[in-house]
C-alpha cells in the first residue's frame, strides 16, 4: 500500500507523497496526539527561487497535513530570500510568536547567530538543515558536503584511470558547502598526480550559468577527460553538446536533466555519477525538532548519507523522471524512508 | 560714428583683457579680443550671439580659462582659477544661464559661498531669512520670499535673486550677461537703477543685451565684437551703424514689412478658456495671421500657450481648428491636430541638447520618415538638410550637437523641427528671447514667412517693440484676461505697454 | 527709450507672502512624507500583532526590530549621502562585506582591540570610498560604473579575508552597538539625525547638496566639485563600513556575503526617505526612518501570514504605492501652497 501510494504521488511530483508514505510508515506516528499542547514549529527558508527549494518546502508543508504532525504541530512556514536582515527580522517575530521550534535553512550560516541565540536564550529551539548554522545551540541535519565532493572526485579517478583532464565546476563562492566540496574533491585530486584540474569556474549552481560559463571556456581546454560539477550539471553537458566535444564521464549533481543524460537523453548517454542533496533534509529537521520536544530524542546534530545513483542504478520513474523539466531534482527517493528510519532507529 | 582710442586716456582701467583666445574644440570663440572697462562706467558689450561676448566675461568672471591672452584687473595681471577666485578680487558676474540652486531657498542662494555661521562655525539657519529680508529689502525688492524655493519662483524672480546676488557684494567689477532677458520693463528700470547706483561709487558695470533701447539708455560706452575680436568702442552709436558692425553687412530695414492681411477663415478659435491664471480667454487667429500676444509677465500669457499645446490643465466652451472642434488633452494630441508650440526656455522644454542638429529636427517626423520601424537616414539627411540651409542655421554639420550652438541657431533648429512636421497654427513663445540682432531678423523674416504660406501664428513676445512691428493684431492681458485688442495700422509698442499697465499704475 | 523713464517705481512691491510654516511644510514634504509613513507602518503592525497575538509588541520585539534595521539604516545614511550628489554608491554591499568580515576576522574582547580595529576599519572604509570619490569626480567616470565594479573588489576582498563564515564578534561589542536588553541602538539613530542636521548647516553639507541640485550652477558659486564629491563617497565608504561593524555585532559572527543584499536595499530605503536620486534634494533623516518603514514592511507582511510565497510580491507593491504616493501627495501639496 505504501509503495503504490508512494510511486503515484512521486509522479506528480508534488512531494506530498513521499511525507505520507514513510512517516505514515513509521513506528512513531502514535505518541501525543492525546496531548492537549500542540508545538508551534516554524520553517524559515531563505531562497525561495529553485526547484528544489520549492520541493523541499512542499515536503514540509505535507508532512503538516500528516500524522503525526497533524494531531501534534502548529506549522508555519516563512521565506526572506537571501536577504539575511529580513530571515533575521522573520526569525526575531518568531520569537514574539512564541514558537517551540524554528526549522532553519539559512542565508548566511554566521549571520543569524545573533538571533538565534536569542532565541535560545528564550527557550526556542532551533534546528538548522541545508544551509547550516554555526550558532553553537542549534541542532543541524545535514548530509557531509565534504564527502560530496570526494565521492564525486572518486568516481571520476576510478573511471579515469587516475590520469588525465579534468574540469571543476563550483558553486556560489563563500558559501560553507561550495567549500567544503572544493576541499573533498582537492583531497582526491592530491591521491591522484596524474590528474589535472585544466579549468575550475563557478557555474553557482545554476544549470543557465554554469552551460554560460562552460560555453565561454571550452574552446580554450584541452581534450577533457572527466567533468566534475557542484551544481548545473545538464548545461555543462549542453555546453559539450553545443561544442561538439565527446562527454567525458560525469560527477554530477541530481538535476533530472542530468539523469536523464545517464539514460540517453538528446543523443547523448552520459556514463556518470549523480549525487543530490535530498529536499527531505527539511523533513528530517521537523522530525527531529518534534521529537527533541517531545523529549523522545536527545538534542544531537544528524548527519545523513548521501543518496547517489551511477549510469548502472538510475531507474526510469524512481531516480529519473523523462516526463519532468530538466531542473527538477531527482534524488529524493530511495532514500527518503531509509533516513527517516535511521532517524527512528538511532533514537531507538 | 566717433570711434575713441579709450584705452590710452583713461587711468588704470578697473578690468583688461588683451589679445585673448579661447577655442572650443574646432570651434574659435575668441580671437584676440581686447576689451577694457574703466572704473564708475557702464560698458555694453554688443554683438552677435556667438560674436564671443559671454566667453569674455566667463573668462573675466573665472568660469574659464583663456588659451591665451592676458587678463588685467585694477591693472595686476591676474590668473583666475576659479570664480571664487575672481570674487576675491571683486569681480563679480551674472550669468546667463541662471546659476541658482533650484532645491534650495532664496536666502541660501543668496548666501551660498559667505554664509553667515554661528558661534560653533556652522551656518546659521534663524538669522538667514531675516538678513536675506533684509538684504532684498536694501536693494528694493519686497515681493520675493526668502524663504521660497527657487524652484517655485518665476524665471524673472529668479534672475532678480542673481542680480541681488551679485550687486550685494560691493562689486568692483560687475559682469551682467544678458541680465533683462527675462525681466520686463519695470524690472529692467529697477535694474538699471541699481546699475547707477553701483557706478557712482565707482564699480566698473560691464553689460551686454539685445535690446538697443536699453543700451542706449545705460550705456557710457559701447564696445562691438564680431566673430571673437572686438571692432570698436564707441561713445555715441547708432542702431543701425551697430548692426551693421555686428554682422559686417547693412540691414537696411530692421523689422521687415507685414504681409497682406490674414485671410477670413480662422485658424484656430479659442472661445472661453480657463484654467490657472487665465480667465476665460476667448480669440480667432485667422489663418496667414501673425496674431500678438503681450503684457506684463505673469498675467496668463504661458498659460494660454501651454493650454493650447495641451501642457497646462484647462477647459474651454470650445476650441476648433479649421473650424472642427476639438478636444486637447496633451502634447500628443496638440501634435496631431498640428499645433506646434515653440518655447521660451529651449533647453528645458524643447531641444535634447546633446543630441545633433538632425536629429532634433525630425524629431517629430520620426513616423513619417520610417518605414517598417525604421527610419530612412538618407531621406532624414536630406529633409534636414534643406532646412539647415533655409534657416540659416550656423552649424559646423548636421552631427553637431544642438548644445554646441549658440541661443539663436538653437531657436532656428527648434522653429526648423515644426516647419517639418507641418503645422497649421505655430504657438511662439517669446522666441527672441536672448537672441542677437542679426538672428532676430532671420527669425522675424521666417515668422513672416510662414504667415504668407497660411500658417496661422500666435506670437508672444516681452519686447513690445517686436509685437508693435511684426503682428497683424495684438491682445494685450491683463490678470488673465484679454485687456485690449490693438490692430494695424498704428500699433505702437507705448500702447501696448500702456495697455497692459493701466489697471496696475492704480493697484 | 521714452517708457523707461515714464515708470518711477523704485521698488518691486507685491504684498504677497506664505508663512514660515507653510514653507517649512512644501519644503520638507519628503521627510514629513516618511514620518507618516512610519507612523502609519507601526501603527498597522501594532494592529496586525495584536490580531494575531492578542498583546501589543513588548520590548524584546521593539529591540529586535531596531537591532535588526540598524546596518540598513547606516548604509541608507551611506547611500543618501552620495545620492545627494546626484551620484549612486553600488558599492555599499560590497564595503559591508569587507567591513563585516575584517570585523568577524580582528575583533577580540579586550576594549582596546575592539576601539582600535573599529576606528582602523572605519577608517578602511574611508579610504575605500575615497578611491571611488576619485575615479568618479576626477576620473569623471559615471558613479554607476565606477561603484559597481569597487562593489566587486570589495567582495572580492571580503572572501580573501573570510573565506567562509566564521569568526566570532565579542560579546561585549554586540552588547553596544545592538544591545539586546533594549533599544538602546536608538540613540545612534538620534545621535546620527543631530550630527546630519549641524552637517547640513556646513559649508561640505551645503555643497553636497548644491552639486547634486545642478554642478554647474554650484561651480559658478564657488563650489570645488571634485572635493566635494570626493568627500561625499569618502564619507559613504566610512559610513557603509559603520553599517558592516553593525551587521557582525547584531550577527555575533561574519559571513563576507551578508552585506550583499544591502545595495538595493540602502536605495530603497533613501527613496523612501524622500530623498530624491536626481540629487540636491533630501533628507539623511528620512532616508533612516525610510530604512525603518523597509523594516516594518517586512513585520506587517509576517504578521498577515499571507502565503510567503507572494510575500515578496506584497513588499513590491507596497513599496511602490508607497513611493507612488508620496511623490503624488509632494507634488499636490506644492501645487496647492
Amino acid at each position: 500500500m505504501t509503495n503504490k501510494l508512494h510511486r503515484r504521488v512521486l509522479l506528480r511530483a508534488s512531494g506530498l507523497a513521499l511525507a505520507s508514505a514513510s512517516f505514515a510508515a513509521t513506528p512513531f506516528a502514535h505518541s501525543r496526539a492525546a496531548n492537549k499542547k500542540k508545538f508551534k514549529i516554524a520553517l524559515s527558508n531563505s531562497y525561495i527561487g529553485n526547484k528544489w527549494r520549492i520541493e523541499m518546502e512542499n515536503l514540509f508543508k505535507a508532512a503538516l497535513l500528516m500524522e503525526p504532525y497533524k494531531s501534534e504541530v502548529i506549522g508555519s512556514w516563512f521565506n526572506s530570500g537571501n536577504d539575511v536582515s529580513k530571515q533575521s527580522q522573520q526569525m526575531s517575530n518568531l520569537i514574539a510568536e512564541r514558537v517551540d521550534a524554528i526549522v532553519l535553512n539559512a542565508a548566511s550560516p554566521t549571520a543569524l547567530d545573533g538571533i538565534i541565540k536569542q532565541a535560545s536564550d528564550r527557550g526556542i529551539l532551533v534546528v538548522s538543515f541545508d544551509n547550516v548554522v554555526t550558532a553553537p545551540s542549534a541542532l543541524k541535519v545535514n548530509t557531509d558536503q565534504f564527502e560530496f565532493g570526494k565521492t564525486l572526485a572518486e568516481f571520476l579517478a576510478k573511471k579515469m584511470g587516475g590520469k588525465g583532464n579534468v574540469i571543476m565546476v563550483t558553486g556560489v563562492a563563500g558559501t560553507h558547502v561550495d567549500l567544503e566540496r572544493n576541499r573533498g574533491a582537492d583531497s582526491v585530486w592530491q591521491q591522484h598526480p596524474g590528474i589535472k584540474v585544466v579549468s575550475r569556474y563557478t557555474g553557482m549552481w545554476d544549470s543557465a550559468t554554469a552551460e554560460r560559463n562552460t560555453a565561454s571556456v571550452l574552446p580554450s581546454l584541452p581534450q577533457i577527460d572527466g567533468i566534475w560539477c557542484q551544481g548545473g550539471t545538464d548545461g555543462v553537458i549542453k555546453a559539450f553538446i553545443a561544442a561538439n566535444r565527446p562527454i567525458p564521464p560525469v560527477a554530477g549533481e541530481a538535476e533530472n536533466g542530468f539523469r536523464k543524460f545517464m539514460i540517453g537523453y538528446m543523443g547523448h548517454k552520459v556514463d556518470g555519477i549523480s549525487i543530490g542533496q535530498p529536499p527531505f533534509l527539511s523533513l528530517v529537521a521537523l522530525e527531529l525538532a518534534r521529537r527533541v520536544l517531545s523529549g523522545t530524542y536527545p538534542k544531537k546534530d544528524i548527519t545523513i548519507p548521501f543518496p547517489y545513483v551511477t549510469s548502472e542504478t538510475v531507474k526510469v520513474g524512481e531516480t529519473v523522471f523523462p516526463n519532468l523539466p530538466d531542473s527538477f531534482f531527482a534524488d529524493f527517493t530511495d532514500a527518503g524512508e531509509h533516513a527517516v528510519l535511521k532517524i527512528c532507529v538511532d533514537a531507538a | 560714428m566717433t570711434a575713441k582710442t579709450a584705452i590710452g586716456d583713461m587711468p588704470t582701467p578697473a578690468v583688461e583683457a588683451s589679445n585673448v583666445r579661447k577655442a572650443f574644440g574646432g570651434v574659435v570663440a575668441l580671437d584676440g579680443a581686447n576689451f577694457s572697462a574703466a572704473s564708475g562706467e557702464v560698458h555694453a558689450l554688443v554683438g552677435e550671439n556667438g560674436a564671443g561676448k559671454s566667453t569674455l566675461i566667463k573668462i573675466i568672471g573665472g568660469r574659464l580659462h583663456a588659451d591665451a591672452g592676458e587678463v588685467r584687473i585694477a591693472g595686476r595681471k591676474v590668473v583666475l582659477s576659479g570664480p571664487d577666485a575672481a570674487h576675491r578680487l571683486g569681480a563679480w558676474t551674472v550669468f546667463q544661464e541662471l546659476t541658482l540652486l533650484t532645491w534650495m531657498t532664496v536666502a541660501e542662494n543668496l548666501f551660498l559661498g559667505h554664509e553667515i555661521r554661528n558661534s560653533l562655525g556652522l551656518i546659521a539657519r534663524g538669522k538667514l531669512f531675516s538678513k536675506a529680508e533684509q538684504v532684498l529689502a536694501d536693494v528694493g525688492i519686497f515681493h520675493i520670499d526668502p524663504r521660497a524655493l527657487v524652484e517655485d519662483i518665476s524665471l524673472a524672480e529668479r534672475q532678480l535673486i542673481e542680480i541681488v546676488r551679485a550687486i550685494t557684494q560691493n562689486p568692483q567689477i560687475l559682469l551682467l550677461d544678458e541680465p533683462t532677458s527675462s525681466l520686463v520693463e519695470r524690472e529692467t528700470v529697477w535694474l538699471f537703477e541699481q546699475i547707477r547706483r553701483l557706478c557712482k561709487n565707482g564699480t566698473s558695470v560691464v553689460f551686454t543685451s539685445h535690446r538697443w533701447n536699453e543700451i542706449r539708455t545705460i550705456a557710457d560706452r559701447i564696445t562691438v565684437f564680431r566673430n571673437g575680436k572686438d571692432v570698436g568702442t564707441f561713445t555715441e552709436l547708432g542702431e543701425e551703424e551697430a548692426v551693421t558692425l555686428m554682422t559686417g553687412t547693412r540691414v537696411d530695414v530692421f523689422f521687415p514689412p507685414l504681409p497682406q492681411a490674414p485671410q477670413s477663415q480662422p485658424a484656430l478659435s479659442v472661445r472661453e478658456l480657463s484654467g490657472p491664471r487665465i480667465k476665460s480667454v476667448s480669440f480667432d487667429l485667422y489663418k496667414g495671421e501673425v496674431l500678438g500676444m503681450g503684457g506684463l509677465a505673469g498675467h496668463g500669457h504661458r498659460e494660454v500657450f501651454f493650454s493650447l499645446f495641451g501642457a497646462e490643465p484647462h477647459s474651454a466652451e470650445r476650441i476648433e481648428m479649421s473650424g472642427k472642434p476639438v478636444r486637447i488633452r496633451n502634447p500628443r494630441g496638440a501634435v496631431r491636430q498640428r499645433i506646434a508650440l515653440v518655447p521660451e526656455d529651449r533647453k528645458t522644454e524643447g531641444l535634447l541638447l546633446p543630441l545633433s542638429v538632425r536629429n532634433n529636427l525630425t524629431l517629430t517626423i520620426l513616423r513619417q520618415l520610417s518605414r517598417f520601424g525604421l527610419v530612412r537616414v538618407g531621406e532624414e539627411r536630406r529633409l534636414a538638410q534643406t532646412l539647415v540651409e533655409r534657416l540659416k542655421i550656423r552649424a559646423r554639420d548636421l552631427f553637431v550637437a544642438v548644445g554646441a550652438l549658440s541661443g539663436g541657431n538653437q531657436q532656428k533648429v527648434l522653429l526648423g523641427r515644426w516647419l517639418l512636421a507641418a503645422s497649421d497654427v505655430l504657438l511662439l513663445y517669446d522666441v527672441t528671447r536672448g537672441v542677437d540682432v542679426a538672428t532676430k531678423h532671420e527669425i522675424y523674416e521666417l515668422v513672416l514667412g510662414l504667415a504668407r504660406e497660411g500658417h496661422g501664428i500666435l506670437f508672444y513676445s516681452s519686447d513690445a517693440e517686436e509685437l508693435a512691428h511684426l503682428c497683424h493684431r495684438v491682445l494685450v492681458m491683463r490678470e488673465g484676461r484679454i485687456a485690449a485688442v490693438l490692430s494695424q495700422p498704428g500699433i505702437t509698442a507705448e500702447q501696448i505697454v500702456a495697455a497692459a499697465m493701466r489697471e496696475h499704475a492704480t493697484v | 527709450m521714452p517708457q523707461y523713464k515714464a515708470m518711477e517705481h523704485t521698488a518691486l512691491a507685491q504684498p504677497f507672502r506664505r508663512s514660515a510654516a507653510a514653507h517649512a511644510l512644501g519644503q520638507n514634504i519628503g521627510l514629513i512624507l516618511v514620518c507618516i509613513l512610519l507612523i502609519a507602518s507601526i501603527l498597522a503592525y501594532c494592529g496586525i500583532y495584536y490580531a494575531a497575538q492578542e498583546r501589543l509588541p513588548g520590548g524584546f520585539e521593539i529591540t529586535s526590530t531596531v537591532n535588526n534595521t540598524m546596518p540598513l539604516v547606516l548604509a541608507a545614511l551611506a547611500q543618501t549621502v552620495v545620492v545627494l550628489t546626484r551620484g549612486l554608491d553600488l558599492s555599499v554591499g560590497g564595503m559591508m562585506d569587507l567591513s563585516n568580515a575584517i570585523a568577524a576576522v580582528t575583533l577580540s574582547a579586550s576594549l582596546g582591540s575592539m576601539v582600535f580595529w573599529s576606528v582602523a576599519i572605519l577608517a578602511l572604509g574611508a579610504l575605500l570610498g575615497l578611491l571611488n570619490g576619485v575615479l568618479v569626480a576626477i576620473g569623471r567616470l559615471q558613479p554607476i560604473l565606477v561603484t559597481l565594479a569597487t562593489l566587486s573588489i570589495f567582495q572580492g576582498l571580503a572572501i580573501r579575508v573570510l573565506p567562509q563564515p566564521g569568526g566570532a564578534v565579542p560579546e561585549a561589542y554586540t552588547a553596544a552597538l545592538v544591545s539586546t536588553k533594549a533599544p538602546y541602538a536608538l540613540l545612534y539613530v538620534i545621535a546620527f539625525g543631530v550630527l546630519w542636521s549641524a552637517f547640513r548647516r556646513t559649508r561640505l553639507g551645503v555643497s553636497i547638496l548644491a552639486v547634486g541640485n545642478d554642478a554647474q550652477a554650484a561651480r559658478a558659486h564657488g563650489i570645488d566639485l571634485i572635493r566635494t564629491r570626493i568627500a561625499a563617497y569618502t564619507l559613504s565608504g566610512m559610513l557603509a563600513a559603520a553599517a558592516g561593524l553593525f551587521l557582525a555585532a547584531n550577527a555575533t559572527a561574519g559571513d563576507a556575503t551578508t552585506g550583499n543584499g544591502y545595495t538595493l536595499s540602502s536605495i530603497v530605503a533613501v527613496v523612501l526617505g524622500g530623498v530624491s536620486l536626481f540629487g540636491g534634494r533630501g533628507s539623511a533623516i528620512g532616508a533612516m526612518l525610510g530604512a525603518f518603514v523597509s523594516s516594518m514592511i517586512v513585520n506587517i507582511l509576517f504578521f498577515s501570514h499571507i502565503d510567503p510565497l507572494y510575500q515578496a510580491f506584497y513588499e513590491g507593491l507596497f513599496l511602490v504605492l508607497a513611493v507612488v504616493l508620496a511623490e503624488a501627495v509632494g507634488r499636490l501639496v506644492r501645487k496647492a501652497s
